[in-house]
Parts: C-alpha cells; structure tokens; sequence
C-alpha cells in the first residue's frame, strides 16, 4: 500500500511536467496546427540561464522568475524568427521547421558553451523527506504537484475569463470568424507562443530544481514524452493534454515498480512496453482521448 | 457609405467575381440575390478584407479599405455576419459576444452586453451554455448579436436564413427590420430573394460573378423574369 | 503477355534511371578519392551507407506522404540481426554466452548475413506496419517513434542477445566498397521500380489526395502497408552493410539523431523525386564533412559545426523551398516521358450497365439537425439524373450517402442487387460509382494522364467485365491531350474540371456522380461541359447523377431532374416539367411572409 502511494505520487509529479509541457504543445498546435517540436528547447534555455546567473551569483528565491522570463523570450522568438514564415504551409513543412530550430538549438549551445554538461548548485531542501502515516514523500514531489496545479488553475482563468484567452480559443477553432471580430492573427500567436513559453519555464523550473545542469540536448527526451502525452490526449485539447500527461508519467512509474512483480527480469523493458502500448493505442484511437473534431468540407 | 469598384476576385484558378460593383448609401438595407455559385459570398467576403481582389477597389466613407485587415475594418465600423454564421462552438454564449465586442473598451462592451441580451432573450437564457448546443435559429441570433457587439454602422449578412424553420426566418426578418430602425444600414445576401427584395431600399441580381441587374426592390421583385434570370439562357 | 512486356519496359526504364544516377555519383567519388587517403574512402562508404537508407526512407515517405521517425530503429534491428549471425563462432560464444533462438550455432557470410537481416527486419518492420498503416491523421508518425523508444530499450537491456550498451564488435569487414556499390544500386533499382508498380502508383495517389484516392476505388491500408514494407527491406539493407563496413553495432549507430540526418537528405533534395533524394546525401554528405573539416581545431576551432550546417540547411529549405531541391524533377520521369508508347485502342461498343441505382428513405441527422428526411431517388442505366434544390436542401449530403463518406441513419442505397448502405467509400468506387468533388480533388503533381491512368488501373483488376477504355481515349473525348504529360495542377479550371471528370469515367463506372461540375464556370463553359459529359459518358456506358446550381446546364444535360428541399423530394420529372412548376420556382425564389 504504502509502494503504491509513493508510486502513484512520483507518477504525479512525473506526469505533471509531462502535463505542462503538452500543454503548451496543445496550444501551439491549436492555434497554428504545428506540432512544435522545438518546444523542449525552451528547457535547456532556462537551464543555460540559471547556469549563467548562478556563475554571476544567483540564488532559487528569483531563478524561477528568470527562468520563465528566458524561455517566454525564447519562444516569442522562435515565432517572430521562423514561424511567422511558414504560418500557411504544408504541416510536414510546419512540422520540419520545427525540427530545424532544435538542431540549431543543440548546436548553438554546443558551440556558445559546451558540449558537456554544466551543472549548478539546487536549491537545500529538494531532497528532504517527510512522513504521512508511515508513507514518506519528498519535499520535491509535493512542491511539483503544488505548483503544476496552481498553474493549470491560473491558466484555466486566463483562459476562460480574460479576453486574451477567449481569442486564443476562438482563434483556434476558426481563424477567419476570429478575425472577422476584430482579433488581430499576429497578436494571438505571439500570446498563444508566449504562453506556451511560460508553461514550459514553470516545468523547466520543476525539472531544474530536482536536476540542476545544462546540457545541449537535455529538451529533446522531454520533448518526445510530451508530444506524445498531447497527442494521446488528443491534439488541440486542453483538459486532453493535461490527463495525457498525467496517463503517460502513471504508465511509467507504475510499469517500472510493478512489473518485476508482474513478469520476472521484465523491469528492464518497462519504457518498451509503454511506448508498445502507446503504439496499440493509436491504432485504436488516432484522434487522441479528446478528440477535437474539425470536419472537413468535401 | 460603400463603395465597391468593378473588383475581381480569383480563388485559385476560378475567377469569382468579374468586374463586378455596387454601392450601399447610408441608412439603406440593400439586397444581393442571385443563384449559388454567383460570387455573393465572395462579394462580402472581399469587403469584410478576409479576400483581396485582383483589380478593382473598396471604399467605406471615401477610404479606400480594398485588401485591408478584417480586425482594422471592426475598428472602423463594418462588421460581417459570415455564411453558416461561423459561430464559436467551444465557446459559450457569453465568450461569443464577448469577442465579438473584443475592439470595444470594457465599459462599452458591457453596455453592449447587456443590449444583446435585451434585444436577444433567447441567448439571456442560455447565456453560459456552450454554443455548440445551440439551435439553427438561436445559432442565427447570436452571430448576428455578435457582430453587433463592434457596434457597426455597415452590416453584412451573408445567407441569415440558411437551414432555418419558417417560423426562424420570420424573426430573421423582424430583426433586419429593427436594425434598420436602429439607424443601420445594412448589405444583405439572401437565398429567399422574393421576400428580402420586399423589404430592401435597392436590390442587385449577381450571376456567375457578374451584376446582371440592379433596381429598386419593387422593381426587382416585379420583374418576372427573374427566375429565368436564375436559370439563365434559352431552355 | 502484354503485362509482361510492359513490366520488362518499367524494369528496363527503372535500372536505366538507376545506372544514371549511380554513374553521376560514381564519377565525383572517383574524382574525389583520386585525392588519396583510407579516410576519403570510408568517407564515400558512409555515404553509400547513407544513400540506401536515404532511399529507404523515400519509398515509404516520399510515396506515402507520412513522416517516419521510426525508420532508423529497423536499421538498428538489421545491424544486430548481421552481427549475431556474422560474428565468428568463437567470439560470438564468449560475447555472447547466453544468446538465444539457437544463434550460437549459425554463422553466415556477407550475403547470408545480409539476407538474415533483411528478412528478420522485412517480417518484424512488416507487422509493425499494420499498424502504422491502419492510423490516420498524426498518429503513424507518432507510431513509429514509439518504435525508436521500444527498439532503444529492448537493444540496451536485452543482454543475452545484444551484449547492452557495449556493442557487438568482430563482425567481418567488407572489403573495399564494392558490396556497398552493389547495395547503392539495388537500392535504386528497387525504389525505382515501386514507383512504376500498380500499388507503388496507388501509393503515390494517396499521397496525393487522402479523400479522392478512396473514392476512386483505391485502399489506404494495402498501397501503405506495400510502400512500408519495401522501405523496410532497403533500410534494412542499409543498416545492414553500414554494420558490416564498420564491424561493429552499438546502441548508439541508429538514434533519433542520425535519423534526422537522414531525413535532412531526404528532404533537401526533395522527397518525392529519387534523384533529388540522390541529390540531397551527396550534399549534405560533403557540406557535413566540408563543416566538420572547417570545425577542426586547426581551423575555425568551431566544435560540431556540422550541426549547424544540418539545422541551419533544413531551415533554409522549408523557408524557402519546402518541396525541396528538385520538387518533383526526377531522372526517372523524365525517362517515362521519353520511352511513352499510346496503346492500340480497344474498338470495342461500351453497353450500359444492367444495375439500377437507388437511394431509398434516406435519413440523415447532424446532431439536432436534419440534412435529409426519407429522401430518395433512381437512376436507371444510362439515364442522365439531376439532382437541384436551393443552398443547405440536402444535395451534397445525398451525394455522400450513396458514396459512403456519410453514414445515414435510416434508408438503402442499392446498386442492382448490391446492398451498399454499409459500404465503404473505397468499396463502393469498385462495385461502380465513381464520383467527382465539389472543391476539385485531382491528383495536382502528378500529370494529367497518371491522374486518369490511376483508376483505369483499379478498373483492370476490380472491372474486368466492362468496357474499359484507356487513359488516352478518354483524355481525347475530354478534349485534354495537348496537356497528357502536364503536371495537374497547372491546368486552367475548366480543364481541371475536365479532367476530374475523365478520371472518375476511367474506373468504366455503372454510375458517374458529379458534384457541381460547373461551379465557377461561365456560361460558355458551362455549355462546352454538356458536351464533354455527354461524351465522356457515352464512351464508358455510365449513367449519370449529377448535381449543379446552375439550372441551364441541369436543364440540357437531364433525362430526369430531382428537386430537393429541406432534406425531402419536393418534385421530380422531365426538365420542361420542373421548370414550370411554381413550387420549384418558389423554393429558389422564396415567397413573401
């Protein structure tokens, strides 16, 4: 009982970053139909500048801010840079472009820092542990699944009360009738893209926090979990990005604690069977969990 | 108040529209009627700026806005009610007219607001239910509530009584007839060509993108001829 | 025997292509080798490595349209399948004490090794397609990267069989890069010749049009799941020989990384085309090398240069020219134009069919809205029908219940004693209705005849009991043969619509379903359509339903005209009937309150 708490808790807080980063995936794709796999990059932005502002003498109280202001920047840019241009295209070509930035990306940090990973101190009481009833949780998990709520909460009122997130919304079900209404298509982009950025600075503070180095490549392994964490929950869905991920970080941590028990010296193979179920699953639902419906006109 | 100058529009390979022009005058409620395919979805989308045209232009109060931003024209006073109304389905009532009013200040908006929701008691009462569960006919109101919302002085209206139940089209037109008495004026494409040409100021016949006909609605409407107009040429 | 001798024309055509393009590559690698140097070499057998797996990759994406991460992960599968079966006996035991299957015993050499791998990667990557094959939407691709995840993990910890993390070395090296000329060219070959095949064509429709290839008797599934599958033996293939040029495999040769190299290739070039796929590895082959050469501590001092170029190409060319280098130039199709020969036509008298079609009680609900309630109509054969009625009445969605893209909630459509109210939309095309769209659904890169030839091929196989005539006759009846070898697209609009029709009329159809054939035409075109259906028709035996706004054209072109409003029949007879029937004239025209 108490393994299957501490699982599903760590599954929570896995999930939740998960959750925060398809989150962002979602509502790129919403509003532009790209799925953009130069998101994760956004990670490793906030790594280099906490890395940077450590050497000059940071502290935790503020990196957080400095981190989502980074990968907000970052994200704003990368729309301005490239994908204003190819905002009518094909999706193979909206998808490519995407995958042009983040070998830029590896490559820029390679060149401008290291290929090797730098590290920087974490703040004291990550790892600090504390009992429920004989169940014993890190500070971290708590901290992680505190703060992914908050920000789903946040982003739920943004997105249901202010003008600004009534646009993006409409703005992604029909462009053209957002328009007509007077929204301007550039701004709601660059919002949606610099929301997206915040997200992604809240999860990379989360990720940085527990594992504090910068790496070149560090965003792609997150950044593969969270597209397809968004598109089980169905590409475009709000609620479906949030429980894809939340699915997808459970899947893992589950499988890899219960399946020694399940199926002896099958542990090693727990990443495989996920993605073989994962596989299984969008044979049998393609459109995702949630799926956003946008009937094309024959 | 509009203006609009022998334009042509293209989509692709089709050309649309043909030289084709008109003019709606301030406080009038012009119709456009025609056969589908004739280019008047895309005459009002060409003046909402969501189409360029190849060669001709639009001017609303003397201002050329040919080719301009749809978002500049809400601003300026000129809002479009779009074919199959266009609605935000994923978003409530509410959140419709909200963004439908996005280009006010927020104290006009909620003046607006609270207009809509006199003018429009069917949509008061399902204020904060999602608009994809809405009827044809209370889908119909809430576009053109939204589009109210930018308190425009030019309406457009393409097709309002599409897909709606007699009973709906008749409160269709009770509501053109009451924007009109608001001192709107108003560009209106209709499929039911007899009954809008009873109650428009003047009237145009569009035909595989061309005007073939303009007049006054009761010239318009007396004239017989008009659905071999439709068909067009010799049996 | 015509089939074979035309097949001997396609094979000829695709090893010419392929001799081509391997003497262009074999000549610069001669020039640049003849610099000296073991380095240089191994250089070009890198590339040739690459070439196989560029190629590979094409078959599937170029063919298909779909995007493939995954790819590299058979590579992974063809590399360790050569070396537990290349590697000596004595050394495979003591690196492998555990190993599985009975591999212990089984030693091949450089061609049984590779014919291992292929065949072990064919089945696996084979079964692993059905599934890539049966999604829709984005969910191939992302299929297939799970199989990178699944394929990483199962390499890394399944110990007994792949040593982990440490590889496999001791597997024989291939002398020279002969074997990997040989490999270059076969690969060639191969993808050249898909191409040319019935299903490797049915492929390349699909890719073209998701929606139209269906409606024209064409399956998803079976032309994907071909393309998959011979990509995975040239993948296989690849990864295959580049295990056996280096001789050795690590779970690091085939990641995700040197997948988007390879796709860098692809794409640059231009994916659809196999000489701009050629194009684009020697290229990005020499830029890397030339960037990594820059990088050099004695030069730039600039590490993993190369990195920049790769991100830095793959920007330009989606910003600039995302079809690529070449688009769809190709040596090969340059080759079919030349080497073209008109078959004899047939002479023979098309009959009608004998099958009646009918829709009977159709009932059709969109949520709270009703599109159709009980209607229905008949189409005898060789009647021409047309079916009018103001915007929103129900036409277009009648139109796709009798095709199968709508699902109707109460009535039949029966094509003679065919039931195929359940069928689906591929289904139906091959029992006999074919049909055109509204908004224009050709093939746009293809040329005009490929677009017609397309169905007379499904019509081969699934109509042999009809007359069938070939792509050029019916070009000629649709008045397009100046324009046969034209890509699609480029045609102005009448003729597109033309030729949408001839390509419906190519599958020798019992019924041609057109849906507003004249839309955006003038008069004058409008009245040349007549014609050209009427022709059209006449030349496949095929019935008629057609539905258009422009009454003029329904009026001359009808034997019998359908009037629909509000999702029921309102009236029906001959033209001159319908015409003066006031209630017609009143749903068009409206009636005052």
């Amino acid at each position: 009982m108490t393994k299957l708490i501490q699982t599903i808790v760590d599954g929570l807080g896995v999930g939740s970053t998960y959750a925060l980063l398809a989150l962002g995936i979602s509502l790129i794709f919403g509003v532009m139909h790209l799925v953009n796999f130069a998101h994760g990059e956004l990670i490793t932005v906030g790594a280099y500048t906490s890395y940077f502002f450590f050497l000059h003498g940071g502290s935790w109280w503020w990196m957080p801010l400095a981190i989502i202001g980074s990968a907000v920047l970052a994200s704003v840019a990368t729309e301005l840079i490239a994908f204003r241009w190819v905002r009518n295209s094909s999706p193979f070509t909206l998808l490519l472009t995407s995958f042009a930035l983040e070998r830029l990306s590896h490559a820029f940090w390679q060149i401008a820092v290291s290929p090797k990973q730098r590290a920087f101190p974490k703040p004291e009481w990550v790892f600090n542990q504390f009992k429920i009833a004989s169940v014993s949780f890190e500070v971290m998990d708590v901290v992680t699944i505190a703060v992914t709520a908050l920000t789903l909460a946040l982003t739920a009122v943004i997105f249901k009360r202010t003008l600004f997130g009534i646009s993006v919304r409409g703005a992604a079900e029909d462009f053209d009738a957002a328009r007509l209404m007077g929204v301007r298509a550039n701004r709601v982009i660059s919002g949606a893209f610099a929301f997206a950025g915040f997200l992604a600075g809240v999860a990379a503070t989360l990720i940085l926090m527990r594992s504090p180095a910068a790496e070149p490549s560090m965003g792609s392994d997150w950044l593969l979990k969270a597209v397809i964490a968004a598109v089980i929950g169905g590409l475009g869905s709000f609620s479906g990005a949030v429980v894809g991920g939340l699915v997808l970080g459970l899947l893992e941590t589950l499988t890899r604690a219960y399946l020694p028990e399940v199926a002896v010296g099958w542990d090693k193979f727990s990443t495989a069977i996920v993605f073989v179920l994962i596989a299984v699953f969008f044979v049998v639902r393609p459109d995702g969990i949630f799926k956003i419906s946008h009937a094309e006109r024959v | 108040m509009l203006e609009v100058d022998a334009i042509t529009t293209r989509y692709g390979a089709i050309t649309a529209l043909h030289d084709a022009s008109l003019e709606v005058r301030s406080g009038e409620l012009v119709a456009l009627v025609g056969p589908n395919g004739a280019g008047k979805t895309t005459l009002l989308n060409t003046v909402a700026g969501l189409l360029r045209p190849a060669t001709g232009s639009v001017r609303f109060d003397g201002n050329d806005i040919t080719g301009s931003e749809p978002a500049r024209l809400v601003r300026a006073g000129l809002a479009l009610v779009p074919e199959h109304r266009r609605i935000f389905k994923d978003l409530t009532v509410e959140e419709n007219l909200r963004l439908g009013g996005s280009t006010a200040s927020t104290a006009d908006r909620r003046v607006r607001l609270d207009e809509a929701a006199e003018l429009f008691p069917v949509l008061r009462s399902k204020w904060t239910t999602s608009a994809g569960f809405l009827s044809g006919g209370e889908a119909q109101q809430l576009a053109v509530a939204r589009a109210l919302m930018s308190n425009p002085r030019l309406l457009l209206l393409d097709e309002p009584t599409l897909g709606l139940a007699p009973t709906m089209v008749d409160v269709v037109f009770d509501l053109l007839q009451r924007l009109r008495e608001q001192g709107r004026t108003l560009l209106v494409v209709e499929q039911n060509a007899t009954r809008v040409l009873g109650i428009a100021d003047r009237g145009y016949l569009l035909r595989t993108g061309r005007v073939i006909a303009t007049g006054t609605g009761v010239e318009l409407a007396a004239d017989t001829s008009l659905f071999d107009s439709f068909i067009g040429g010799e049996a | 025997m015509g089939g074979f001798s035309v097949g001997l024309v396609r094979f000829t055509r695709s090893t010419l292509a392929s001799a081509a393009l391997v003497a262009i590559v074999a000549a610069l690698a001669m020039a640049y080798t003849s610099g000296g140097g073991a380095s240089r070499e191994s250089l070009i057998a890198e590339m040739l490595s690459n070439f196989i797996l560029v190629l590979g990759m094409q078959v599937f994406i170029g063919n298909t349209g779909v995007l493939s991460f995954g790819h590299m992960a058979f590579a992974q599968i063809a590399a360790y399948a050569t070396a537990v079966v290349g590697i000596p006996l004595a050394a495979k035991a003591k690196a492998l004490p555990d190993i599985p299957f009975g591999l212990e015993s089984i030693h091949y050499g450089p061609l049984g090794a590779t014919l291992f791998a292929v065949l072990v990667t064919v089945i696996i990557g084979g079964l692993f397609g059905i599934a890539v094959s049966r999604a829709s939407g984005l969910a191939p691709t992302m299929i297939t990267l799970a199989a990178l995840f699944v394929v990483e993990q199962l390499v890394k910890n399944w110990k007994e069989l792949t040593r982990g993390a440490g590889g496999l070395s001791g597997i024989p090296r291939l002398e020279g890069n002969g074997w990997l000329w040989a490999g270059a060219f076969l690969a060639l070959v191969i993808a050249h010749f898909f191409q040319e095949t019935r299903i490797g064509r049915f492929a390349i429709a699909t890719r073209e049009d998701e929606l139209a290839a269906p409606a024209l008797g064409i399956r998803l599934f079976s032309s994907r799941w071909a393309a998959w599958t011979v990509s995975m033996g040239l993948i296989a293939l690849g990864g295959s020989l580049r295990a056996q040029s280096l001789g050795s495999v690590n779970p690091k040769q085939f990641t995700l990384d040197s997948g988007i190299l390879i796709l860098v290739m692809l794409v640059v070039g231009g994916m659809r085309s196999i000489s701009g796929a050629v194009l684009g590895t020697v290229l990005i082959t020499a830029g890397n090398e030339l960037f990594r050469q820059l990088g050099d501590p004695q030069r730039l001092d600039i590490e993993r240069f190369p990195d920049l170029f790769l991100g830095g190409t793959m920007l330009l060319v989606m910003l600039m020219r995302p079809g690529g280098l070449l688009g769809d130039r190709d040596l090969a199709g340059w080759l079919r134009r030349r080497m073209y020969r008109r078959p004899l036509p047939s002479g023979e008298t098309p009959q009608h069919g004998v099958n009646t079609l009918t829709a009977t009680d159709i009932e059709v609900r969109f949520g709270g809205f009703v599109a159709l309630d009980g209607a229905g109509l008949t189409v005898r054969p060789g009647e021409v029908v047309g079916l009018i009625g103001p915007n929103g009445a129900g036409k277009t969605t009648l139109f796709n219940v009798i095709t199968g893209i709508v699902h109707e909630q109460g009535g039949r459509v029966t094509l003679g004693e065919q039931d195929l109210s359940e069928s689906k939309p591929v289904d139906i095309a091959r029992a006999g209705l074919a049909r055109t769209f509204q908004n224009l659904r050709l093939f746009k890169n293809l040329s005009v005849r490929e677009n017609v030839a397309l169905t007379a091929l499904v019509a081969a196989r699934h109509r042999p009991h009809r007359v069938r005539p070939d792509a050029d006759t019916l070009l000629d009846d649709a008045g397009l043969s100046e324009w046969a070898d034209r890509q699609a697209g480029t045609l102005d609009y009448g003729n597109q619509r033309r030729l949408e029709l001839a390509r419906a009329a190519a599958l020798a159809p019992d019924f041609l379903l057109l849906d507003e054939p004249t839309s955006g035409m003038s008069d004058q075109e409008s009245l040349a359509m007549v014609e050209s259906v009427r022709s059209v028709a006449a030349r496949v035996g095929a019935g008629v339903l057609v539905i258009d706004h422009d009454l003029g054209f329904i009026t001359r072109i009808s034997d019998h005209i359908v009037v629909l409003n509000e999702g029921r029949i309102l009236a029906e007879g001959t033209p001159a009937e319908v015409r003066s029937n006031p209630l017609v004239a009143a749903a068009y025209l409206g009636s005052s309150a």
